[in-house]
């Protein structure tokens, strides 16, 4: 069954189409990479299913929910989470608050509750300091709980982000280049980690450079070109489609292939 | 002894040994003068508590802080006073009036971020300032309201200085520790993600307007309690009291304790409270420096945070974490 239906989703820029009545469908227990040349709309497109930004013209159904226009807080609560290419951690933050916060969507203990520190509350943090800790040890990245987010290696900042992301409980993981800026054996290891996750009942959603790692990891690859889907299956049958080959043969940074 | 993510004992224990000192103050000193300076000190502790949850924890500014100060405070001294209704309904109704003020504001002002959100609560508290003049019915005008009737609870009068002092200082650590609780607490995390990321903190599902709403009324509400008590304990509000001057001050005093703390602000608040009354806490102060001070007042204030910013640009705070981690102690 497929998890999210990405219906004939249009997005203009100042008159610049950046995302050209793509349609696509992720189905569930998957990962779905997205990937095509630079400025082929990737960015647009996940922002837009992540409800960071509203399509101009189409719909997004996330199951059987059309989720079109909601706002992203909404979609968090449904159970689709997101990382960011620039990361967006809580510099200030450790690692382990980092991950708590994830968990504000799932939980709910008010203010009032948090200053008083009411039986339910203090419980309720318990919870969410063991969950925070057990995402930490399956990204392998237990070792830094007490240290700041700002003071950690960037390839370890992509898997505390990712765990921040699962913290919100989701269905659907959705990865905006979760390898830019890896070295391989942190390539490596984050593989692993998208497997785990995966087998553990998560869709993933990636947008990625790494071919590498797109081919290695994707159940199904959809392809765009000029906001245009132009090509969709498994990674196989990707390699070899004369017209993904022409498309980033037709670029400058060719070598991404 | 130390919990994992929690604070270290001796930091228990050194928070226990201020308390007690606190407490004690009014023992050792019976000078009416010095008791009502640190009393002030008690009531600034509690606006700067709000301004640190509201600049150093959640990155938002406001300008206009005093306005609401002067709304809890002439609320109080209204319902006390003008309507004669028992005491402890003053500085409820101050906060509850404060708090409503902040959310009038919030709701428009939030959607604007850093310059424009400054320009917007300044606006604010000069609005306030011309109403604190002009609706005179209420206010008593540019001559200000006089004659205030002391805090009373349960029918008796609390009209010694040590009794003003211990209840100040008493809602003041209380506010404290509930504001403590509250940023180790799931809320008090969705403020510091908004000062950290709004993008990563909207991926939380965080509501980030509701929360900068919740924060801006909780901070404004902390200054409307402040102002309550201030009538009270003074006697006498006017317009001057709650001016932009004091906005400033109350944003300086957060800036010079370092964000992401309460006692640091606390303490920058002391300290920026005492300028002006050295000679309370100065014993063989003289007069002359005294007069001196008082008459520099603003390039006092001026000097002592940019020595702060200068030496501790991370502010108080900053310097207390340094200290405290040299020990290997953990102030979390």
């Amino acid at each position: 069954m497929s998890l999210l239906e990405v219906r004939q989703v249009l997005k203009r820029f100042d008159g610049l189409i950046a995302v050209d009545g793509a349609s696509f469908e992720v189905y569930e227990n998957t990962i779905k990479a997205l990937i095509g040349p630079n400025g082929a709309g990737k960015s647009t497109l996940f922002n837009v299913l992540t409800a960071f930004d509203s399509p101009d013209e189409g719909r997004i159904v996330f199951d059987g929910i059309d989720i079109t226009g909601f706002k992203p807080q909404r979609i968090v609560r449904l159970g689709i989470a997101r990382t960011f290419q620039n990361t967006q951690l809580f510099e200030e933050m450790t690692a382990l608050e980092n991950v708590m916060t994830g968990a504000h969507a799932v939980t709910k203990s008010g203010m009032l509750r948090g200053a008083f520190r009411l039986p339910s509350a203090v419980a309720e943090e318990r919870d969410i300091v063991e969950e925070a800790g057990r995402l930490l040890r399956l990204l392998g990245i237990e070792q830094w709980t007490d240290v700041y987010a700002s003071d950690m290696p960037h390839g370890l900042r992509r898997l505390l982000e990712i765990a921040r992301a699962l913290a919100t409980r989701p269905r659907l993981l959705c990865l905006d280049e979760p390898a830019a800026g890896l070295n391989t054996v942190e390539t490596a290891t984050l593989a692993e980690a998208l497997y785990r996750i995966r087998d553990k009942g998560v869709t993933i959603i990636v947008v990625e450079h790494d071919m590498g790692l797109v081919m290695e990891i994707s159940d199904e690859i959809v392809v765009l070109d000029r906001g245009q889907k132009i090509a969709e299956g498994p990674p196989r049958l990707i390699q070899k489609d004369p017209v993904v080959i022409a498309a980033y043969l037709g670029e400058d940074d060719s070598d991404d292939m | 002894m130390m919990r994992k993510g929690g604070v270290d004992l001796r930091i228990l224990v050194l928070l226990a040994l201020v308390m007690v000192s606190l407490c004690v103050v009014p023992l050792l000193t019976s000078d009416r003068y010095q008791l009502k300076v640190l009393t002030l000190v008690g009531i600034n502790v509690i606006t700067v508590t709000g301004m640190a949850l509201l600049f150093g924890f959640a990155g938002q500014v406001s300008l206009g802080h005093a306005a609401f100060v002067g709304i809890g405070a002439y609320t109080s001294a209204y319902v006390v006073s003008t309507l004669g209704w028992p005491w402890l309904i003053g500085p409820v109704a101050a906060v509850v009036v404060a708090a409503l003020g902040g959310f009038l504001l919030a709701l428009p002002s939030l959607r604007l971020r850093g310059h424009y959100l400054a320009m917007a609560t300044l606006g604010f508290g000069e609005i306030m300032r011309v109403v604190f003049v002009e609706a005179s019915a209420v206010t008593g005008g540019p001559d200000g309201f006089s004659g205030i009737p002391y805090p009373s609870l349960a029918g008796l009068e609390i009209d010694s200085p040590a009794g003003n002092y211990w209840l100040v200082w008493g809602v003041a650590v209380v506010s404290m520790v509930l504001s403590a609780n509250l940023v180790r607490s799931r809320s008090g995390r969705a403020m510091r993600a908004l000062h950290g990321s709004e993008s990563g903190a909207m991926a939380c599902g965080i509501d980030v307007t509701a929360v900068k709403v919740r924060v801006f009324v909780l901070s404004a509400a902390l200054a409307g309690l402040a102002g309550a008590l201030h009538a009270h304990v003074i006697g006498f509000i006017s317009p001057a009291s709650f001016s932009l001057h004091v906005s400033v001050l109350i944003v300086a005093m957060a800036v010079a304790g370092g964000t992401r703390s309460l006692v640091g602000p606390a303490l920058a608040a002391t300290l920026l409270t005492l300028i002006p009354y050295a000679d309370a806490v100065i014993p063989g102060l003289s007069r002359p420096l005294l007069d001196a001070i008082q008459a520099y007042q603003e390039d006092a204030y001026g000097l002592a945070i940019s020595a702060v910013m200068l030496f501790a640009p991370a502010g108080l705070a900053g310097l207390l974490r340094r200290a405290v981690a040299v020990r290997g102690w953990r102030l979390a």
